[in-house]
């Protein structure tokens, strides 16, 4: 305890005294039992589930790290690895690139630029769950304006989120549609308090505005970058609601990332205890990818 | 104005005029098909004038719950809005007073960990306990997304307030649930606006926990949503028609809540 709250409680007393009497321990408290019955307690008793085999109906019975064996064995568990980490992949490159060049182009101070900083913020705004049903009649392959519109550019119609191949970058598109405007706003703050004497120096020293970007601007962008690029991470390696309206994890398992095939094994499949598992590893990927970029972000100021 | 500054502003205007239609088009396409007629929705090419009609939304609210449904989100986003502001408004003021860091990293820890890690062993608790389908369960569940994002801003609103005030406060002689609930809270009033309308909004359009936790009377909108989808799409007007009425309260919402909106959604990475 802080010398503020001992200070506060007043009296001297024992260590344990202190601390029921402490203000602070009170009002933290409702808040503190809340969150160690809903999340603390759940995150022990999921890891002990992911050492049973589980079926949903019969009694468990404990296998040690049984779960974690099968899973190395297990084809779906590693196309579900391999289609996370391309869904993320591609989804991050766009949302940083197209949220860098949106960012850019807001930064300077022109009339319309508060309009479409509101504009920005719908797509944010909406339920995933709407989103993807919006994308399903605009996707539709056969009367879906988009395809309309691509054939009247004279290209070939496509499948979309029917299409083996065509699943992933088209739900990397959905939620590059949604989730940009969230990169560009975080990057425009970012662009917004950068100093402005660099600036002038190599104005003075006749550099060129692409020399300025490449120089200055994105050097000390890179920090509000990766801060985007870590909250964008976390949302994309837990990428589900949209695939869940859209495709549920097809055509085959075309889409069925960890999260999905996760969800599926707990409570389509009823698997409780492998389900925790691959809980568990997907968490485990989230939280060292998050390390990696921190330690990015650390290493860039 | 010279001729090459009028044409790079042109050229910026442009830009921006098409971001914003890549934006608002999508929508506007889903709105305007939950005003078609059947027909209408699926024909190819793809029909741009029409009459509008409201048969769809007539249709949704009268062969199907929509009613409950509704009710059901409002209960279960209200419920845990409320729940989340009345954990989180003393903690904050606790974390802002004695100048805690730590919450904003259990809160990024929490933010990390995928919704169906603890759905698993809640659904397998909630079901001993007989709470599965309750809205009890689903409020509680609902209220891990509340809570923390409600401490959060709370602690930014109590970390503005100037010390001096809340001290002078102590001096007088009141006790500290006193200067809490007659100084600070008052003072505070605009945070918890702002707290209540977010958290609302992401309560709201959360999915999964109820996808598991809900049953036929205590289904929100969101997983009506997704059954009239996995049902196979025969109607896509009425299903539009769902869509918007699912989107609609909290795009309204967010508009009165503009830039906290992505404050909220940054919440556990930057602090302030």
């Amino acid at each position: 305890m802080s010398t503020a709250t001992s200070a506060l409680a007043g009296k001297r007393r024992g260590a344990l005294g202190r601390f029921f009497t402490s203000p602070f321990v009170w009002l933290v408290a409702p808040a503190g039992i809340f969150m160690v019955t809903l999340t603390a307690i759940p995150f022990g008793y999921v890891i002990y589930l992911s050492m049973q085999d589980f079926l949903v109906g019969m009694n468990p019975i404990f296998t040690g790290l049984q779960n974690y064996v099968e899973m190395a064995k297990d084809p779906v568990f590693w196309n579900g690895l391999k289609v996370t980490f391309f869904l993320y992949a591609i989804s991050l490159a766009a949302q940083l690139t197209v949220g860098l060049y949106v960012a850019i182009l807001l930064d300077r101070n022109l009339r319309g630029a508060r309009v479409l900083r509101t504009i920005l913020l719908t797509p944010l705004a909406m339920p995933p769950v709407a989103v993807g049903m919006m994308w399903l009649i605009l996707l539709d392959p056969s009367f879906g304006p988009v395809n309309y519109f691509i054939q009247a550019l004279g290209l070939p119609g496509n499948l979309f989120l029917a299409s083996p191949t065509g699943v992933i970058p088209t739900l990397a598109g959905i939620d590059t549609w949604q989730y940009t405007p969230f990169v560009v706003l975080i990057i425009l703050g970012g662009l917004q308090s950068l100093p402005s004497e660099p600036y002038e120096a190599a104005r003075i020293d006749g550099a060129s505005a692409t020399q300025m970007f490449w120089r200055i601007t994105l050097p000390l962008l890179t920090p509000s970058i990766i801060t985007a690029a870590v909250l964008r991470s976390i949302d994309l390696l837990r990428f589900f609601d949209t695939i869940y309206i859209t495709t549920q994890g097809g055509p085959g398992n075309a889409s069925t990332t960890l999260n999905i095939y996760a969800y599926k094994s707990g409570f389509v499949y009823f698997h409780m205890g492998y389900a925790s598992a691959l809980m568990l590893t997907l968490f485990v990927i989230v939280l060292v990818m998050v390390l990696l970029l921190s330690r990015l972000r650390r290493a860039a100021r | 104005m010279n001729g090459s500054k009028f044409w790079r502003k042109t050229a910026q205007y442009l830009q921006y005029v098409v971001v914003s239609l890549l934006i608002l088009l999508p929508i506007i396409w889903m709105v305007s098909s939950s005003l078609k007629t059947s027909s209408e929705v699926t024909a190819y090419p793809p029909s741009l004038i029409f009459h509008p009609t409201m048969s769809n939304y007539v249709r949704l609210f009268d062969t199907l719950p929509y009613a409950l449904y509704t009710l059901n989100s409002i209960i279960v986003a209200g419920g845990s809005t409320v729940l989340g502001l009345l954990l989180a408004v003393p903690a904050a003021f606790a974390v802002s007073w004695y100048r805690k860091n730590w919450p904003a990293s259990v809160a990024l820890t929490a933010r990390m960990a995928p919704g169906g890690l603890y759905l698993l062993p809640w659904y397998v608790i909630f079901t001993a306990m007989g709470l599965n389908g309750s809205y009890i369960s689903l409020i509680l569940t609902h209220t891990i997304i509340t809570m923390p994002i409600t401490l959060w801003i709370m602690s930014s609103f109590f970390d503005s307030i100037p010390r001096d005030v809340l001290e002078c406060g102590m001096v007088d002689g009141a006790t500290l649930m006193g200067v809490i609930r007659r100084i600070a809270i008052p003072l505070a009033a605009p945070g918890m606006v702002v707290s209540v309308i977010l958290t609302f909004i992401l309560s709201w359009n959360y999915f999964l926990f109820a996808l598991v936790l809900s049953k036929i009377n205590t289904t929100p909108l969101t997983v009506a949503a997704f059954r009239f989808v996995g049902e196979g799409i025969t109607d896509w007007g009425m299903l539009m028609a769902a869509a918007t009425v699912l989107a609609l309260p909290p795009l309204i919402l967010a508009f009165i809540v503009q830039r906290w909106l992505v404050r909220g959604l940054t919440f556990g990475a930057v602090k302030g």
